[in-house]
């Protein structure tokens, strides 16, 4: 056991090279049995000239270096009146998006990749548009009650528009 | 997109790690409760550390730099918002991954020996603060003949790898990235092989044929410190393109282009010396009395005993220009030191003055960076001064 806590230390400090920009790595790299996920590349799809701007997607890649699956449970922006975490689903042979029932799921050992077309933190409710440049704070709590105060650029990106627009979340 | 990555997808940016070969295979065995593959030698730089990474990384077979200038709406906050991204592409392209947001992310390849480095312009420093004391701009020279598409910049993003594909997709998002708060001034791209037929580290040549960097001091010594290194870890890069006459210099026997610069063509050794490293003998005579190697000579005159222990980190990157069959050759000479007005000017002046080689030389563009300290995880470059 004693072996193996060595090796999670030493393992540590290499996920937070692969994946940069690890929220708080030293509070995390005391917390050797379970270390949390590290976030790294996280970004939002800006707004403007979009037909809806009321709404967006964050992108970003959670790495779980920990020995038990964990859980991105729930998002919140206060640029954002409503943040869901969101699937792309096929439905009746057609591609949707819809709520991710139970959170987005960061495997023991691995990474989970939110990015366009797939899973995403969706921002609803905008109080104003967001433009490329612009910088927003996202809250990201996981299942292990840890949360994640992130500063995410805002950026252009050509991803097809309906893919984020109001195809109604199924209740 | 939940996948379960291969060891390699998830590990393979370990080799920055001092014991980079060990420490995988230990987080292997505790992660994947598997055997852990056979280590392989990994040329992924850390982007983090005291230093941006690529001052003192090896020369790159591929760079390019990038001068941009600020929009005129670029306040100090939009300029940290600005390093706050760019922060983030350099941590991302440096691990081999695609930026955030990138359009092309499968044209970033990792273990190319990757740095992306970002420098200021005069301008920053009305905006956000006092200039670093090393940091001046360059008068002009006798010799100069600058351009202004080669000339000047508020920013520089300075990008080297040992694979071309992935310096030209990492340019193009830091220049998208940029797109609300600067837009380029110049670019300017070469290429540089520091790297011998036997697979082992050179000096490398430009393009006249020169082995060109031979006096630099060597990484890791504190020689290489007190030469590049402010006290804050920052330095400075001078950028000058300097075209070279391959015609004119073609007409000229090997023992003349030898005078000029002082060293043999063959092994860069001093025409006093045998070996690459050997020390300029400057009192050797020939039998007539004169000096072996010429009072003009580029290698004499740049010689640190010869400029009061004055010494510079330089770098280049070889170029070649191309307007129809036209073709234009030449270096883009980089010059690392803490301080530009005591260490690179009174050098700049002296060769400005009586170099051997401004016959077949001419400087047609100029720029200085302050470099700013490197960040580590969680923080960003310019951190210090604009944060």
């Amino acid at each position: 056991m004693k072996l193996l806590a060595a090796t999670v230390a030493v393992a540590l400090p290499v996920l937070l090279s692969a994946c940069g920009s690890a929220e708080k790595p030293v509070a995390q790299a005391n917390q050797i049995s379970t270390p949390g996920v590290l976030v790294a590349d996280a970004w939002v799809r800006a707004t403007v000239g979009a037909k809806d701007t009321t709404m967006t997607a964050a992108f970003l890649s959670l790495t779980n270096p920990g020995s038990t699956d964990l859980k991105l449970t729930s998002a919140t922006s206060p640029v954002a009146g409503l943040v869901e975490l969101h699937e792309m689903a096929m439905k009746d042979g057609k591609m949707v998006m819809q709520q991710k029932a139970g959170g987005v799921t960061v495997p023991a050992g691995s990474h989970t990749h939110l990015s366009p077309g797939g899973d995403h933190i969706m921002l609803m409710k905008l109080k104003s548009p967001l433009k490329p440049g612009d910088e927003l704070p996202l809250t990201l709590k996981f299942s292990d009650n840890t949360t994640h105060d992130l500063t995410v650029p805002v950026k252009a990106f050509a991803e097809e528009e309906e893919h984020y627009h109001p195809t109604p979340t199924p209740k | 997109m939940t996948g379960k990555p291969s060891r390699r997808q998830l590990f393979g940016y370990a080799g920055a790690a001092a014991a980079g070969a060990a420490v995988t295979a230990a987080a292997a065995v505790a992660l994947d409760d598997g055997q852990a593959a056979p280590p392989s030698a990994s040329r992924t730089i850390s982007p983090y550390g005291a230093h941006q990474a690529g001052v003192a990384a090896a020369s790159p077979k591929f760079g390019e730099l990038v001068a941009f200038r600020l929009l005129t709406e670029t306040d100090k906050a939009a300029l940290g918002r600005l390093l706050r991204l760019w922060s983030a592409d350099v941590v991302a392209l440096s691990n081999g991954r695609g930026a955030p947001g990138d359009v092309a992310p499968e044209l970033a390849v990792g273990n190319a020996g990757f740095t992306a480095t970002v420098g200021f312009g005069g301008r920053v420093f009305e905006l956000a603060g006092p200039r670093p004391g090393g940091f001046d701009e360059l008068p002009g020279m006798r010799h100069d003949r600058l351009q202004k598409e080669w000339t000047g910049g508020d920013l520089l993003v300075q990008v080297g790898a040992d694979d071309a594909v992935s310096v030209v997709h990492a340019v193009r998002q830091f220049v998208r990235d940029a797109r609300p708060f600067a837009a380029p001034v110049w670019r300017q791209s070469g290429f540089w092989n520091g790297t011998g037929a036997d697979g082992q580290p050179v000096t490398g040549r430009n393009l006249f044929g020169q082995v060109d960097g031979t006096g630099n001091p060597r990484v890791g010594t504190p020689e290489f410190d007190a030469t590049v290194w402010d006290a804050d870890g920052g330095t400075t890069l001078v950028v000058r393109r300097i075209r070279m006459n391959l015609e004119t210099w073609d007409e000229l026997t090997r023992s003349e282009q030898e005078r000029a610069v002082g060293r043999k063509l063959s092994t860069g050794a001093p025409l006093t010396g045998v070996n690459e490293h050997d020390e300029l003998d400057l009192e050797a005579r020939d039998a007539d009395g004169r000096p072996l190697i010429a009072a003009n000579a580029h290698a004499r005159l740049s010689h640190h005993s010869e400029n009061d222990g004055r010494r510079i980190f330089r770098k280049g990157l070889n170029y070649v220009h191309d307007a129809g069959t036209a073709r234009e050759s030449g270096l883009i000479f980089l010059s690392y030191q803490a301080d530009v007005a005591g260490q690179f000017l009174p050098l700049l002046a002296r060769l400005d003055a009586v170099d051997a080689l401004n016959e077949w030389t001419t400087t047609i563009g100029s720029a200085v960076f302050a470099i700013p300290p490197g960040f580590r995880p969680g923080g960003w470059i310019g951190e210090k001064l604009i944060g």
